[in-house]
């Protein structure tokens, strides 16, 4: 028998063949015993790999997985609301900046007029204070970062 | 009604019953499908926990309009594979050593069972390259059609084709090389 299909076999014992090659190579096996042997063989084999043993995941991976995902939500809800909570209090420090130039330009106005004499510019006195202002916040800033760095690696 | 996008919609709005919902469904096979690309029991237990967390993580970009099993099962490819790469960055292609008696695959009830059902068999695909156990569990153990498959792994039909053919003649090619006419299965 001539045009054997030995290199069909394994992909139709697979299920990898399109409509036609299937039915030339079903036509083949009906008159060749040599190919038809063959493709026992390899169908037994196909059969064998969708028996093979299956491992499962243990009990203790599936609860694992379930904490490390509810954990990492956690984790993601808590940064959401502390960016919520940055950005207000940025918000409110500019508000609190703004306002306190005019409490600050009065202020330093009047104490000027009762003494007699200059305080110095109201622009000093103001890039004072909010350079003081900006230094202490990010000094806690840092120090809350740590903090919370120092948490995390203890959780 | 389709519960996968339930509950992928669930997960979508931080609701973790609907992780729970894809995991019971999903567990088993994506368990079994990391075993054989992997190789190794205690890499497939991490890369399984790192796909849901991925999973969780990307649900936002999971289009409902389609099967969630090919998207899971992408995801823990790509995490699978970069691991594996981490691991023995050679090749994917490399034939692996045999698992060393005593090792994660000495489990006595396993172990009985795989010998019953067979073992030799078993062994011989475990010796094979990772992308070869690959393509076979795809397509025998999750009876992804062709088209799925080629999918699953990324490329054209034609070299899914080529590869579930490869993997099949180099584990003919190791059976044979056990021994002659016996039973594989």
């Amino acid at each position: 028998m001539s045009d054997h299909v030995t290199d069909r076999l394994a992909l139709a014992a697979a299920g990898g063949l399109d409509p036609a090659e299937e039915s030339r190579v079903e036509a083949h096996l009906a008159g060749c015993a040599s190919c038809a042997k063959d493709a026992a063989e390899w169908r037994r084999l196909a059969e064998g790999l969708g028996r093979l043993p299956a491992p499962r995941p243990s009990r203790a991976l599936l609860a694992r997985t379930m904490e490390a995902v509810e954990r990492r939500f956690a984790e993601r809800s808590e940064r959401a609301w502390n960016q919520a909570a940055l950005g207000f209090l940025v918000a409110f420090a500019w508000t609190l900046a703004v306002v306190s130039w005019l409490i600050l330009d009065l202020v330093t106005g009047e104490l000027a007029l009762r003494l007699g004499r200059p305080l110095g510019t109201t622009a000093t006195w103001y890039a004072a204070y909010v350079a003081a202002g900006w230094l202490t916040a990010g000094a806690a800033a840092v120090l809350l970062g740590r903090s919370a760095r120092e948490e995390g690696r203890t959780v | 009604m389709d519960p996968d996008g339930d509950d992928a919609a669930r997960l979508r709005r931080g609701d973790t019953a609907g992780l729970a919902g894809l995991l019971s469904r999903h567990q088993d096979r994506l368990f079994r499908y990391l075993r054989r690309l992997v190789g190794d029991e205690a890499v497939a237990e991490d890369a399984f926990q790192q796909t849901w967390l991925k999973v969780a993580e990307r649900i936002g970009r999971y289009d409902r309009s389609r099967p969630f099993a090919p998207w899971l099962f992408a995801v823990a490819r790509n995490l699978a594979l970069d691991q594996l790469r981490r691991r023995q960055p050679e090749s994917l292609e490399h034939v692996a050593e045999p698992p060393a008696p005593g090792g994660p695959e000495a489990d006595p009830l396993a172990h009985a069972v795989a010998r019953q059902r067979g073992a030799r068999l078993a062994d011989a695909v475990a010796g094979l390259a990772p992308l070869d156990r690959e393509v076979l569990s795809l397509r025998f153990e999750e009876d992804l059609g062709l088209p799925e498959l080629a999918e699953t792994l990324g490329v054209p039909l034609p070299t899914a084709k080529a590869r579930l053919y490869r993997a099949l003649a180099r584990l003919r090619g190791r059976l044979l090389a056990g021994g002659p006419a016996e039973e594989w299965r």
